[in-house]
């Protein structure tokens, strides 16, 4: 599987998100929706430069998620390039309360949301086996 | 015991770890306002506030999943990891032959235990002001054998404290001391260079975080701060007028504008630390 770096133009803090359900890259998508049902997974965000797709129980933090998700890949990119790290596999950010793997599968960038215990660990397998 | 001592300590604590673990590339502690408290020497300065910069967003956002405990970025060649340990944050650049467990184990360990011993022996903030010392009770809880030696010693210091504290009542600094001595040393600031845009730019006055200014205000109650020495890590030091920062987006950024002139004076640009010392 390639994974492409993110495009450099896209900066959600300053541009507000399309929410949309149509979604290019289908198999995708089912992999997310499969993984939505692991233990303590809440959502996802997939985003890629046309379309979006958002699954979130808790439809109130539907923006501060995808602002914390864009800024994950963002910090992930510009640490790598900083120290060099090399391509950024994944950015795993964990909170007090939830926590966050996010990753750039070819021109999808994936973000799963998920409680403190859940397995991050088995959600990455699952979306990079595809 | 002052923020120097404590960041020596967590340094050396740093360079532990990387005898330890010799894929561990680099390591540093940094508060969430983005001042850097200790690291190993393996990153320039500059690299340092470009990660920290680069958190940034992570950290703005993170009230969302309820703040930040913990951050990982897995890449190809390296690892790194960001662990909140107390009111900081503990971050740790590893090859990707480095054995993680192992790696995060001897990390998990140390720098919290580092922290625990340096607040037990002296429970100060992390912060760049210099905490309040009160010889006088120190002297009381001295072993009994260490006493005859420490009290000379102690003596000394007390004279020194008192002179200062004279010198202090001198330039009017409203400090009460209430019949014993303290260390009165101006706080030291860390701030991230910014260039200063505009014409007519004065070249021998710098702009602070009003931030900092405030924090100073606070210590010094009724005394205009007018003047800061300002320092960079490679030893050269300038003393210049201070404003404070016009442009909000550097409010609370730790932020200190410099003119191009005085960059250039002390071999400083934008993104890298100095120390500042408001001058009373």
């Amino acid at each position: 599987m390639v994974r492409k770096k993110r495009d450099e133009g896209v900066s959600a803090v300053a541009e507000p998100l399309a929410v949309e359900e149509r979604v290019g890259a289908g198999d995708l998508r089912a992999v997310l929706d499969e993984v939505k049902g692991y233990d303590g997974v809440i959502g996802y965000i997939l985003r890629n430069s046309t379309s979006a797709a958002i699954d979130l129980k808790d439809p109130s933090k539907i923006i501060d998620f995808a602002i914390l998700s864009s800024s994950a890949l963002e910090a992930g990119e510009d640490v790598a390039g900083v120290l060099g790290l090399g391509e950024v596999r994944d950015v795993v950010v964990e909170g007090g309360d939830v926590k966050v793997l996010s990753l750039v599968v070819d021109d999808n960038k994936i973000s799963v949301f998920m409680e403190k215990c859940a397995d991050s660990d088995r959600v990455l397998k699952k979306l990079l086996s595809g | 015991m002052g923020s120097d001592v404590y960041s020596f300590a967590l340094k050396s604590a740093l360079d532990e770890i990387r005898n330890l673990c010799p894929d561990v590339t680099g390591a540093f502690i940094f508060r969430e306002d983005g001042e850097v408290v200790a690291c190993d020497g393996a990153l320039s300065d500059k690299v340092i506030v470009r990660v920290i910069d680069a958190f940034d967003g992570i950290f703005d956002k993170a009230c969302a999943i309820g703040g930040v405990n913990a951050i990982t970025i897995d890449g190809l060649d390296g690892r790194v990891s960001v662990s909140r340990v107390n009111d900081v944050y503990m971050v740790i650049a590893t090859s990707k032959k480095a054995d993680v467990n192992y790696v995060g184990t001897v990390t998990r360990v140390l720098i919290p235990t580092v922290l625990r011993l340096l607040d037990k022996i002296c429970p100060a903030p992390l912060k760049s002001k210099e905490p309040i010392e009160d010889f006088s009770l120190e002297a009381e809880e001295s072993p009994p054998i260490l006493e005859k030696r420490k009290e000379s010693a102690i003596e000394m210091t007390l004279v020194e404290e008192e002179e200062k504290a004279e010198e202090i009542k001198g330039g009017e600094v409203g400090v009460d001391l209430g019949g014993k001595a303290f260390s009165a040393e101006p706080p030291v600031n860390q701030l991230i260079v910014e260039n200063i845009g505009g014409l007519l730019v004065p070249s021998d006055t710098v702009r602070v975080d009003p931030a900092v200014l405030e924090q100073w205000g606070e210590l010094y109650e009724g005394i205009e701060i007018k003047e800061v020495d300002v320092e960079t890590f490679g030893g050269r030091s300038v003393r210049c007028k201070v404003k404070p920062i016009k442009d909000s987006k550097y409010e609370g950024k730790g932020v200190i504008q410099v003119p191009e002139k005085l960059q250039s004076n002390l071999e400083v640009k934008k993104g890298e630390l100095v120390r500042v010392k408001p001058v009373v």
